[in-house]
């Protein structure tokens, strides 16, 4: 019941749903309840009327029926339904048409000195409804009925009257919680649509089909939104314009250190100088990457690439920048087999993915190990596949290592920490999935990053 | 030899006038658009390194001046503006050449050199990559600085071939592109066999292969 209550509180259209309900609900039982007791009350009146009715016939109309017999009666087939004519008898006279008559039945003991007009009475244990009426020829006439058969006369027509309440209520519940589920669409709708929105989508939400009441709402957040998507241009404008403001002092540092290389200097000075550019070079290496971030990041719609592009053309590309990382680090890095593929995406943002996957896998991957790139090509998807022998990324790891900056615990390695940020924000903006696993799953170590793009 | 460098960042001017200094180019210096621009109205220079984010004038102004007043004096932009545009903007607007900061002084000046040389006019010059050079004139490599090798017509069109772009990786098609002729007929392995007698003349570790891929040497030694 609580659960109830806290859901009808969240939900405006189960509120409205319940409360029209309701509404119609107490309002059904009124009228119904009203509408069965005036009908009650008239059905009785109608009875009434016709036991005067009956009395005034046989007044009138002087109805033959013997005195000595005393009593008639119209039955019907149903026994119960019978109407008794008598004339009340003289108080004086009582024993002796009691005595007068063999039938017991047909005479009921009413009381000789009933006033005219109709009365209920207990005879017997039984209820009546007794009509009395002075006749013009002074005697007095009792028209009688019992009251249950006049009860269930009254209360059937009753019932029928209130019955159209009691049909009409369930329909009606169905009616309005139909009604208001289709008032509520354009907000489901609008919902959903917002829902299924990519993280950069942030043009506005039409607001043209939407009731008059909601508007505002949305109109509302669309100015969040379009407030949203500037700060986040801003902040993308920021890192790419920081990466390159920071270019002219990394450019003037790494050209003073190239120079000082060639000054006269002792083996310790050249061994630190040699440190020294390799920092340099570090801090080239992160600006570019930042750089390489903040494009994928603002570049929101994916360009459709008018010309497809070569998965082997790509891996040459990437293995001819990455010859020398490996070579330094004596790792051999190669093609496996030799499919190809065209894919229609932007050849930047494939080298993009598929060089920050193999320079992680050669700066992950120890001395002496091995690199190798592969494809899959089915009918819908092509998979890209960079498979190293390192030591591979724990399963409870695999979902942190695509923040900007995560390093996996205990690795030394001297990579941006962004490569594979990048490689996500890119595969995301053109559709594709990432999964990782190990190389070799029963040592539980190297690395397989597949990416799962779709053919067109 | 005469050098206009444009650029504002003291720093990274000084280094690089220092640098150009160090292999005999006179340099003159300036830190706008313009003073760059009547720099070159009273004195010839033989090229010019032209940075794009200028004070004032900026760089792709300044580029478009020059070649507006019908000087073919070869430039060399050298900016921190990598942007696709930028590039295309730079190069059709006359450049000679771009280069990326930040930048290395030898590829610098390697890219100086090789503008130069095509103002020069100089058809085959001497290919090399550091450790081996090939004299396209006398079909001769040398190696790690030892003696001149002479190579046959093939051996010479293979490393040719490899030493056009080094550190750029060609397949087996390719190679066999450039070493046969039109219709004549591939021989199967001949590629690994030139390879093989390559590097027997030069040294094995001159021509890499990449598994998978193909062939390469290195770039840069």
């Amino acid at each position: 019941m609580d659960g109830f209550k806290r859901r009808l509180n969240a939900s405006l259209q189960l509120k409205l749903s319940f409360s029209l309900s309701l509404a119609v609900l107490v309002v059904a039982v009124i009228a119904g309840i009203f509408s069965f007791v005036s009908a009650l009350h008239e059905a009785h009146e109608l009875q009434d009327d016709t036991l005067r009715q009956i009395a005034t016939l046989i007044d009138g109309q002087g109805v033959p029926f013997l005195r000595s017999q005393a009593a008639a009666t119209w039955e019907s087939d149903n026994k119960d339904s019978r109407v008794v004519v008598e004339y009340l008898a003289d108080p004086s006279q009582a024993g002796q048409q009691d005595a007068g008559s063999g039938n017991a039945r047909a005479r009921l003991p009413i009381p000789a000195d009933l006033p005219d007009g109709a009365h209920t009475l207990r005879i017997n244990g039984e209820s009546f409804r007794v009509l009395v009426k002075t006749a013009a020829s002074g005697g007095r006439i009792a028209v009688t009925q019992e009251s249950d058969v006049r009860d269930e006369i009254a209360r059937d027509s009753a019932l029928r009257t209130s019955m159209p309440f009691l049909i009409l209520v369930p329909i009606l519940f169905f009616l309005i919680a139909d009604l208001v589920r289709k008032m509520f669409r354009p907000i489901a709708a609008l919902s959903a649509e917002i829902d299924q929105r990519a993280e950069r989508e942030l043009h506005p939400v039409e607001t043209r089909h939407l009731p008059v009441e909601v508007r505002p709402f949305v109109v509302a957040i669309n100015r969040l939104l379009t407030r949203v998507a500037q700060s986040m241009e801003a902040q993308h404008r920021f890192v790419a314009d920081a990466a390159h403001e920071l270019r002219s002092p990394m450019t003037a540092l790494s050209l003073q250190a190239e120079r000082l290389a060639d000054a006269e200097m002792s083996a310790t000075a050249r061994e630190r100088l040699s440190s020294l550019r390799q920092g340099i070079e570090r801090g080239r290496n992160l600006l570019d990457q930042l750089l390489t971030l903040a494009r994928a990041q603002s570049s929101s719609e994916p360009p459709r690439a008018s010309e497809a592009v070569s998965v082997q053309h790509i891996y040459r590309r990437v293995l001819e920048d990455l010859m020398p990382l490996s070579e330094s680090k004596e790792i051999d890095v190669g093609v496996e087999g030799n499919e190809d593929a065209a894919l229609r995406v932007s050849e930047l943002d494939l080298t993009a993915i598929v060089k920050n996957l193999v320079d992680n896998a050669i700066r992950y991957t120890p001395r002496g190990g091995r690199v190798d790139l592969s494809m899959e090509k089915t009918s819908t998807h092509v998979v890209l596949r960079v498979i190293d022998n390192g030591p591979g990324i724990a399963s409870d790891e695999r979902s942190r290592v695509f923040d900007p900056f995560y390093r996996t615990l205990g690795s030394d390695q001297v990579g941006s920490g962004l490569g594979l940020s990048i490689v996500k924000t890119i595969a995301d903006r053109i559709g594709a999935q990432i999964h990782l696993e190990f190389a070799d799953r029963a040592n539980q170590s190297g690395l397989s990053v597949s990416i799962r793009l779709p053919l067109e | 030899m005469r050098v206009l460098l444009v650029e504002d960042d003291p720093m990274i001017g000084e280094a690089v006038e220092n640098a150009l200094k160090d292999v005999s180019y006179a340099t003159d210096w300036v830190k706008s658009g313009q003073a760059a621009l009547s720099a070159l109205q009273t004195q010839h220079y033989d090229l010019v390194l032209l940075d794009l984010g200028l004070p004032g004038k900026d760089g792709l102004q300044v580029l478009a001046t020059i070649r507006a007043a019908a000087n073919a004096v070869p430039v060399v932009i050298v900016t921190a503006r990598d942007g696709l545009d930028d590039r295309l903007r730079g190069l059709d607007g006359g450049a000679d050449d771009y280069v990326l900061k930040p930048f290395e002084m030898a590829e610098l000046l390697a890219r100086m050199r090789a503008v130069l040389r095509r103002k020069a006019g100089h058809a085959a010059p001497v290919l090399g990559n550091g450790r081996v050079s090939l004299d396209p004139a006398t079909r001769e490599a040398v190696a790690d600085g030892s003696a001149p090798v002479q190579l046959s017509n093939r051996e010479f069109a293979l490393l040719h071939a490899l030493l056009i772009r080094p550190g750029a990786i060609l397949s087996r098609r390719d190679l066999e592109d450039r070493i046969y002729g039109w219709g004549e007929e591939v021989e199967s392995n001949a590629v690994e066999f030139l390879i093989h007698a390559l590097r027997r003349k030069l040294g094995s570790d001159i021509i890499k292969n990449v598994r998978g891929v193909g062939w390469m040497v290195s770039k840069g030694g």
